[in-house]
């Protein structure tokens, strides 16, 4: 009996359903009529359009280019668009950066790497209504083919980069279609920090332009970021080169920790383990060694540090320098902060566009050097402090704080941000730093600051091998661990001296940047290994 | 003599009202009272004769020292009054660097003048733009050479593209141990900068820019010599100062000419401008007339005090620039 009720109970509820059921499928029936409806009518349109479409070869998705034939079409780069191109009917590629459908005409801006164009399609002769709407209707971010006539205008157009001209469209073709759903928008990966809250707009944090790190490298912040980066790298090529410096290339598997042992990257090499190297330092003393006298290199440094600040990253560009001297290691000095200086001064003198464009989402004074640079020596810094009121002994480190309080205070008085710290106390330097030859307490060991911030950290090295070996066993290092460095000077070695520079940091404080990984173009730190 | 003597406090007769509730003892001092006379003796009359000698020899140190101090000023008299140096300049045969170190006389102790040394190099930071190179103060820095040992550096500015090279040079060669900045008292640090008014820095902390390059030949001359103590003195020195860097730097020819027959007057009367002594008025006058290009036509007590100026030596850096 309950098992017949429960029964009964089911069928009706299935009654029930079957009515609902029914009720649903009346009204998708209803729906779909209506919908056949409103396609039959949309097609009907869309026919009768076609068919009195003048302009229909003037538009559409081209086939993927494949290679198909090779056109000698010459494309004109829309940096290139100046009033001297008035009235000429040119090709152009570009990215749909905006798009805007007006009534009977739609203003694009076109984009390319930074520059960027107004451009314009209005119903005429030329374009067909069905052509101002395809235009209208093509995803931000796509790249197109345009022919167009290049006119002046009469005022300037103070949303892009050329102001004195625009394009009238005469032809589009979309080479590459971008999904409609971009991840993050250009125009707010670009607006200033602050601007954002003010008004009610969106801003994009940090994560969500790495994680999308193609689009954000698309912003014209980015664009003068990468691209003042490779002018640092070239300037510092160039100015080494013309001192007499050989570039040379270090192995970045090692055996053994180049410094300590702390902070390296265990990978497994065959059978055993390897090391990824922390500094190319061991392998720029060989080769003063090996009499390339000057030496230099641009690599990857890895840094097997668990901290997640502003300024660390795991990976990064290591810009290092060696050298041998003759009598005093401030010939070293001399060198290196002469090539920071001819960097600076070419930065300065060829790339103020890109430090305007930076500046204008992120906006800091400009950077302020000396020539010859400033030097000053570490008891002299520490009497600073402590005139400023911080309380240290003569042998401590700088902490990251004071470094910042020392660097105001330099600025202050001297202002520059570009300044060496010279003779750091022997306690807080590695062992291969050669001892002060007056004080045994200090050493012939210095760093260099950029705004502050610690940007390269040198010292004459020891070139003795009994020296060092005294030095390693007062640190507690074991020789054996280290012997094939000590080695390496047995045999006659020049006294020598060097440094290593962070390209992504002296690029951040340059800049005036607050993060090393707006510099870094797809950073590596403890937190992210992609993209 | 094992221990020095005192004389008795109160007199030796002295009747004190014993309670009678206490038994008497005898006197335990009275025995040795009567030993005590002969040197009661010494403690009134003569003097012990080690301390005689004693003060012989600090009669004998005290005389010695008067007459060095005798023959120093003596010395100083002849060396730095204003006729012994015309009279140099006059022969001028005879090398005027030889009495320039003593040219400037009187306690200037750094710790005084600049606050106590907290181990940092007391730079003294000019900032000047390379368009008016401040004359006075490269002839200051001269001087200051001679006295102290002065760490001299000179760098140009990021705000400035070039700087001709006389102007990176103007502080003299390079010092033998500039490598060691512990090792001076003073450093001298002078930026090229596009500034529209020159400038100097030097405790950030406790004070504020110094502004306008006859405010800071004020400070540097201090440095060298005390102002004058006379109050009048002072305010000439001043007057003539302001007068240099008012009226002859950057005026009219009118308003030069005016200035140069007043130059004239004062030295028709004395030697240097202000008192019988070379002073920051000289100096300050000497660079601006030169700068202004008015010496060639300077009437002639002022030529005849250009002349005497250039003689003490200390112009040469300046004169290297006018060039």
């Amino acid at each position: 009996m309950i098992k017949e009720e429960v029964h009964g109970a089911t069928e009706e509820e299935q009654q029930a359903q079957s009515k609902k059921a029914m009720k649903k499928q009346q009204k998708e029936a209803e729906k779909a009529a209506k919908k056949a409806e409103k396609q039959a009518k949309l097609a009907a349109e869309q026919q009768s359009t076609d068919e009195d479409d003048f302009a229909k070869d003037r538009y559409g998705v081209s086939v993927m280019v494949q290679s198909q034939q090779k056109l000698d079409r010459t494309l004109v780069r829309v940096q290139d668009l100046a009033p001297e191109k008035a009235d000429q009917l040119i090709w152009l590629r570009a990215r749909v950066h905006t798009s805007r459908a007006k009534g009977k005409q739609c203003f694009l801006v076109l984009r390319q790497q930074q520059f960027n164009v107004q451009a314009l399609v209005a119903v005429g002769d030329r374009a067909s209504k069905q052509m101002v709407k395809f235009a209208a209707n093509i995803t931000k971010e796509s790249i197109v083919d345009v022919e167009a006539l290049v006119r002046k205008v009469e005022q300037k157009i103070e949303s892009c980069s050329q102001q004195d001209v625009e394009l009238h469209i005469e032809r589009i073709f979309v080479i590459s279609q971008a999904e409609p759903r971009l991840p993050l928008q250009l125009e707010d990966a670009v607006r200033p920090d602050g601007e954002g809250d003010e008004e009610g707009r969106a801003t994009v944090n940090q994560d969500t332009k790495l994680d999308n790190r193609v689009i954000d490298l698309r912003t014209t912040t980015s664009q003068a970021i990468f691209r003042l980066q490779s002018g640092v790298c070239q300037l510092f090529r160039d100015t080494l080169t013309n001192k007499g410096f050989v570039e040379i290339q270090t192995p970045k598997i090692i055996s053994a920790a180049s410094e300590g042992g702390a902070n390296v990257f265990t990978v497994s090499y065959f059978k055993t383990s390897a090391y990824l190297a922390q500094s190319p330092q061991l392998y720029k003393q060989m080769c003063i060694c090996a009499d390339f006298d000057k030496v230099f290199c641009v690599g990857p440094v890895f840094r097997a540090e668990d901290s997640n600040t502003h300024r660390h990253l795991t990976e990064f560009v290591g810009l290092d320098i060696e050298m041998a001297f003759n009598y005093h290691y401030h010939e070293v000095i001399d060198s290196i902060t002469d090539t920071m200086v001819q960097i600076f001064k070419g930065l300065r003198d060829n790339f103020q566009t890109e430090i305007q464009t930076v500046n204008k989402q992120f906006p800091s004074e400009p950077f302020k050097f000396l020539e010859p640079t400033l030097r000053l020596e570490y008891t002299e810094a520490v009497a600073m402090l402590r005139e400023a009121g911080v309380e240290m002994g003569d042998e401590d480190d700088l902490s990251t704080p004071n470094e910042k309080l020392l660097g105001r205070l330099v600025k202050e008085k001297y202002d520059t941000d570009f300044y060496v710290l010279d003779k750091y106390p022997l306690a807080v330097r590695p062992f291969y730093t050669m001892p002060d030859p007056n004080n045994p307490k200090y050493s012939n060991s210095y760093d260099m600051f950029m705004r502050g911030e610690e940007i390269l950290s040198g010292a004459q090295r020891i070139h003795d091998a009994q020296l060092l070996t005294d030095r390693a066993v007062h640190h507690q290092i074991d020789l054996e661990k280290i012997k094939s460095y000590i080695d390496s000077f047995r045999y006659g070695a020049p006294p020598h001296g060097g440094g290593g520079i962070g390209l992504e940091r002296v690029c951040m404080l340059y800049l005036g940047l607050h993060n090393v990984r707006q510099t870094s173009m797809f950073p590596r730190d403890p937190k992210r290994l992609t993209p | 003599m094992p221990m020095y003597q005192v004389k008795p406090v109160c007199g030796g007769e002295m009747n004190v009202d014993v309670p009678t509730c206490m038994y008497k003892l005898p006197n335990i001092h009275a025995q040795q009272g009567n030993s005590r006379t002969s040197e009661h003796a010494l403690q009134n009359g003569e003097v012990d004769s080690a301390v005689k000698a004693l003060e012989v020899r600090q009669d004998e140190i005290m005389r010695k020292l008067y007459e060095l101090k005798a023959a120093v000023e003596g010395l100083a008299k002849t060396v730095t009054t204003p006729d012994a140096d015309l009279d140099l300049t006059v022969s001028s045969s005879l090398s005027s660097q030889a009495c320039s170190s003593t040219l400037f006389k009187g306690a200037t102790d750094l710790d005084t003048l600049l606050g106590k040394d907290l181990g940092a190099l007391r730079d003294i930071v000019i900032n000047a733009n390379p368009a008016q190179p401040p004359l006075t103060l490269l002839v200051l820095h001269s001087l200051l050479c001679q006295r102290y040992r002065v760490l001299s550096t000179v760098h140009v500015h990021s705000s400035v593209t070039s700087v001709p090279p006389q102007l990176l040079s103007c502080l003299g060669p390079r010092h033998a141990d500039s490598y060691a900045r512990h090792m001076f008292q003073l450093g001298f640090t002078l930026i090229w900068k596009d500034v529209p008014k020159l400038q100097m820095k030097f405790s950030v902390q406790n004070m504020c820019p110094i502004e306008g390059e006859a405010n800071v030949a004020r400070f540097l001359f201090k440095l060298l010599a005390p102002y004058p103590s006379d109050p009048a003195l002072a305010t000439l020195v001043d007057s003539w100062v302001d007068t240099a860097f008012f009226q002859l730097a950057d005026c009219s020819a009118k308003e030069r000419a005016v200035v140069l027959r007043a130059l004239n007057s004062t030295l028709g009367r004395s030697p240097w401008l202000v008192g019988s002594e070379f002073s920051l008025a000289d100096i300050a006058c000497w660079c601006c007339v030169l700068q202004s290009g008015a010496a060639p036509s300077a009437p002639s007590n002022v030529q005849r005090w250009l002349m005497a100026c250039e003689n003490l030596g200390h112009f040469g850096p300046a004169k290297l620039l006018l060039q």
